[in-house]
């Protein structure tokens, strides 16, 4: 606010001023009123005005510059309500009433929303658990039925376990406080059970799984893990070659970090697609293909517990040649402070 | 014979894994009534316990306390919640395995071979006919005679002496395997198989692993 467009707002009452001093002086015009007295007059009515304006101006600009200088500088802008001085005349008093009701009121709405979401995935969450029942009882009666079907049978429960796991892990992603456990962990024991569950495609479509160097202890939840190299070595069984197709797994310690490197030499991505394979829902040229359809989330889901867990996640790939992810665990003491 | 008890409140899962377990020749019971779980398992006297953690009236990591007050029966957690913490709480509360739902029932079958092998402690040797295996050392003894076999042959030995007389299927093998970080494919078997019998040839072993054409091998007891 300056004074400029203070006086601009207040011109209405400049004119009214104006007329009724000009009433005034008629007034005294008529009853002759000598020309000492009229300029006493005068002089005291303007210094009045003037007065009046200037106290008024003081007061709001104080407050308004005060509320606008904070609103700029503010991230959250509608923390303002937190912030705002005691306003001394009554507009401000308006103002800052009225935020206050607005802010209380979009809480409460805003909460409510919280509670929703929260009850929703709550309930997804609960579903999940829910379904993998049935499909551990579909499981266990195809083993105890074994016929020509069994292989696919199984092929397709595999997948549906997938499918649940991603969305599993998907709620956890967006609430993690509770749900994860930083321990040590031995890599060799998750990469085990990742391999396990894709032995039989794994076998089925040829590709050699070579594993080495990987009995290192990394600070990490297991169970996080062994979801991400899972979705990474999905994907890599999902675009492999039709020929000597291999997949290697190997852990380098170093210095301050501990490498594990998981290597293809499958299709792999076109340098435009590279950027964005971990964007959400991100499909590149392989994901739309008709050999394997993709839903964008197993990199996005990897990149996101990555970062909650402390991991560093990267990828580089040559289209038509390897793609090979690369997982940084930090040796940093940042993890150990429960010893201290 | 070796008991194991199925705690599962779902029905049709407790009775296919009672199928299985049977199939592989232990004698399983599935338990019905959840108030009274442990004056059974005192009764019963099982030599393993599979248990989940959803029950109904009581959760399985209570359970699982109660049950170590008084006994160091092998006890297998088997449940659909797969979060660290309810593993690292199952595990302290004493639990000897944590399997997440679903699962492969043949891993299932090495984790329940593995807990009970563990709890006798006693696989130092085995002894077939006149030959002494001692798996540590990776070597089949016989009188003065000295064999060495690689680690996936003894794998696969001791997965056929352990299963002697019985049709054991090239799955079974592979996911033993597996199990044991030897990712190896399909040739890789063939070929271990294969030493694995020249090397038995050598001690006078010759016919003693037979290939049952698209069913598997068996080892003659």
């Amino acid at each position: 606010m300056n004074k400029k467009e203070y006086l601009k707002d207040k011109r209405l009452y400049l004119l009214i001023g104006i007329t009724i001093y000009l009433v005034i002086l008629l007034i005294l015009l008529a009853f002759k009123v000598n020309i000492e007295a009229t300029l006493a007059i005068t002089f005291t009515y303007f210094v009045g005005l003037i007065t009046i304006l200037i106290v008024d101006y003081i007061r709001k600009k104080t407050f308004y510059n005060n509320f606008k200088c904070k609103l700029d500088s503010l991230d959250q802008k509608y923390l303002i309500v937190e912030m705002l001085q005691d306003a001394h005349f009554l507009e401000g008093r308006i103002l800052t009433d009225a935020l206050y009701e607005i802010d209380k009121s979009m809480i409460e709405k805003i909460n409510e929303y919280k509670m929703q979401v929260k009850d929703f995935k709550e309930y997804v969450e609960l579903w999940i658990h829910e379904v993998k029942l049935p499909v551990a009882s579909l499981t266990l009666m195809v083993h105890n039925q074994k016929g020509d079907q069994s292989k696919k049978l199984l092929s397709q429960l595999t997948r549906l376990d997938n499918y649940l796991e991603q969305i599993l892990y998907y709620v956890r992603s967006e609430n993690a406080e509770k749900d994860y456990l930083i321990t040590k962990v031995n890599l060799s024991k998750v990469i085990s059970n990742v391999a396990l569950k894709n032995k039989d495609i794994l076998l089925a479509k040829g590709i050699d799984f070579v594993v080495s160097d990987v009995d290192i202890e990394v600070l990490t939840d297991s169970k996080w893990l062994e979801f991400i190299i899972n979705q990474i070595v999905d994907n890599s069984i999902k675009y492999s070659k039709e020929q000597n197709a291999y997949i290697k797994i190997v852990a380098k310690d170093e210095n301050k970090v501990i490498r594990l490197i998981i290597y293809d030499n499958g299709k792999g991505i076109s340098k435009s697609d590279l950027p964005r394979v971990f964007d959400k829902t991100f499909t590149g040229t392989n994901g739309r293909g008709e050999s394997a359809k993709s839903t964008g989330m197993g990199l996005y889901l990897c990149r996101e517990l990555c970062n909650k867990l402390g991991h560093k996640i990267q990828i580089i790939s040559e289209e038509g040649k390897y793609t090979k992810i690369t997982i940084l665990f930090d040796k940093n003491t940042f993890f150990h402070i429960d010893k201290e | 014979m070796t008991k194991i008890k199925i705690i599962e409140d779902d029905l049709s899962i407790a009775n296919e894994l009672k199928e299985i377990l049977e199939n592989a020749g232990y004698l399983a019971e599935v338990t019905e009534d959840f108030s009274t779980i442990l004056d059974q398992i005192r009764k019963e006297q099982p030599d393993l316990i599979l248990l989940d953690i959803n029950l109904p009236k009581i959760n399985g990591e209570i359970l699982l306390q109660q049950i170590r007050k008084e006994s160091n029966i092998p006890v297998i957690m088997v449940t659909s919640k797969n979060t660290e913490v309810d593993e690292v709480l199952s595990m302290s509360y004493g639990a000897d395995d944590y399997i997440t739902k679903p699962y492969n029932p043949t891993i299932l079958l090495l984790r329940i071979g593995a807990v009970l092998k563990r709890s006798e402690r006693s696989t130092d040797k085995i002894i077939y006919h006149n030959l002494e295996v001692i798996p540590q050392k990776g070597i089949i003894n016989q009188e003065n005679k000295e064999i060495i076999l690689t680690k996936n042959e003894m794998i696969i030995f001791l997965y056929l002496l352990q299963h002697q007389g019985k049709i054991v299927t090239r799955d079974e093998l592979m996911t033993d395997l597996w199990n044991n970080d030897e990712y190896i494919n399909d040739n890789a078997l063939t070929v271990n198989i294969s030493r694995l019998r020249s090397k038995l040839k050598e001690i006078g072993y010759e016919e003693a692993i037979e290939t049952r054409k698209g069913q598997g091998y068996i080892l003659h007891e």
